[in-house]
């Protein structure tokens, strides 16, 4: 079984989209049968090389950011792309997983409905999928151990996900799964001003700037 | 002032009172998630395509209506784009709202949202999809949802005053 891991995070590199896919493909690995390819989509035009990728794949997992509540402009314009591709064709089974800045995973259920809808639409199967709150701490993360810590709920979730991939349980098998990085709010909350902060600075403002209203 | 994002292109649907108009004009660049109109140029998008001010005009409106085709239950690819441009439009500090995080307000102004969704075969998963949407981004905006259409056709279109 080939598992297309679509990373549709904004940024080419370095997101937490990213770090997320990373991580399920070290759940699903080991698995008997199972290979995974990586494909991207950073921008609103469906590229050669990712209609080849995809084209393969027995399933396709989706991660991206909630942004504005949903799924980010050019990840709607990709799957308008692949409606009109694939509409009617073949069922291929897909999965999501949208992280969001603030700290509770259960915000991207509107992304999450959005994608199901969009599966419905095209004649794919909806599998299901992870809303993961606090996934802006997880790019300084790096180093933290996957099963123990601030990434175990997350870590559990996509072993989860990846068990469920592995089982081909995709018909019924899987709800929504919404988690939170193992962090107080309070302190993710104090962690994210403080980087805002840091970042206005080191591109010469200042912290009062941060409020400017043009 | 209503600030009105619409895909289509020859926009010319009657408005009441004073309002702007933001509808494809020249190609949209998609937000890249640098966070440049929060630490770089506050309140403004970084991107020069025209579509740079969409967050300060959005703190000197009433009301923002999105006229839109429905898109699995969000809005176009375009109306997206151009309010993914716009998170300026909050602060980048979070704020407990309901319960959940939230961004803090940048501007004053309350803003009331109104939601205008068409398409043929909009299904009811995706008209609920698109209230839930509208809900949190009222929350995130902390602002209210004044209404949701859908239209069906040209002529439910067409005879909307805005």
């Amino acid at each position: 079984m080939k598992i297309a891991l679509i990373d549709a995070s904004l940024k080419a590199k370095g997101s937490t989209s990213g770090i997320l896919l990373e991580d399920l493909r070290h759940c699903l690995s080991g698995r008997e049968g199972m290979e995974t390819v990586n494909a991207a989509l950073h921008s609103p035009q469906m590229q050669e090389e990712t209609w080849k990728k995809l084209e393969c794949a027995d399933v396709w997992i989706f991660a991206c950011p909630l942004y504005v509540d949903c799924l980010p402009g050019h990840l709607l314009s990709c799957l308008g792309q692949m409606e009109e591709k694939y509409r009617g064709g073949k069922e291929i089974p897909v999965y999501g997983i949208v992280n969001c800045g603030f700290y509770e995973g259960i915000q991207a259920e509107t992304a999450l409905k959005v994608m199901q809808n969009w599966c419905a639409k095209v004649g794919f199967t909806w599998c299901g999928g992870i809303g993961v709150g606090g996934g802006g701490a997880l790019p300084m993360m790096a180093a933290a151990p996957p099963e123990h810590g601030p990434k175990a709920p997350i870590n559990k979730a996509l072993l989860a996900m990846a068990e469920c991939i592995a089982q081909g349980s995709q018909n019924g098998g899987w709800e929504n799964h919404y988690v939170s990085v193992a962090f107080p709010r309070v302190l993710y909350k104090m962690a994210a001003q403080t980087g805002w902060r840091h970042e206005i600075k080191a591109n010469g403002g200042k912290a009062k700037d941060l409020g400017k209203r043009p | 002032m209503k600030l009105i994002i619409t895909d289509i292109e020859d926009f010319n649907l009657p408005v009441e009172g004073e309002y702007k108009v933001i509808k494809p004009q020249g190609g949209i660049h998609h937000c890249v998630g640098c966070f440049g109109c929060w630490t770089k140029t506050p309140g403004k998008c970084v991107i020069h395509d025209g579509y740079e001010s969409t967050g300060a005009d959005m703190g000197k409106c009433s009301e923002v209506i999105f006229v839109s085709r429905c898109f699995y239950g969000s809005v176009s690819p375009f109306v997206k784009m151009v309010q993914d441009r716009a998170i300026s439009y909050i602060h980048p500090d979070f704020v407990i709202r309901k319960g959940e995080m939230h961004h803090k307000r940048r501007y004053e102004n309350v803003i009331a949202l109104s939601l205008y969704l068409y398409g043929e075969n909009i299904t009811e998963a995706e008209k609920e999809t698109a209230a839930s949407i509208m809900d949190a981004n009222a929350d995130n905006y902390d602002g209210q949802v004044k209404q949701i259409r859908f239209l069906s056709n040209t002529e439910e279109i067409e005879g909307l005053v805005l």
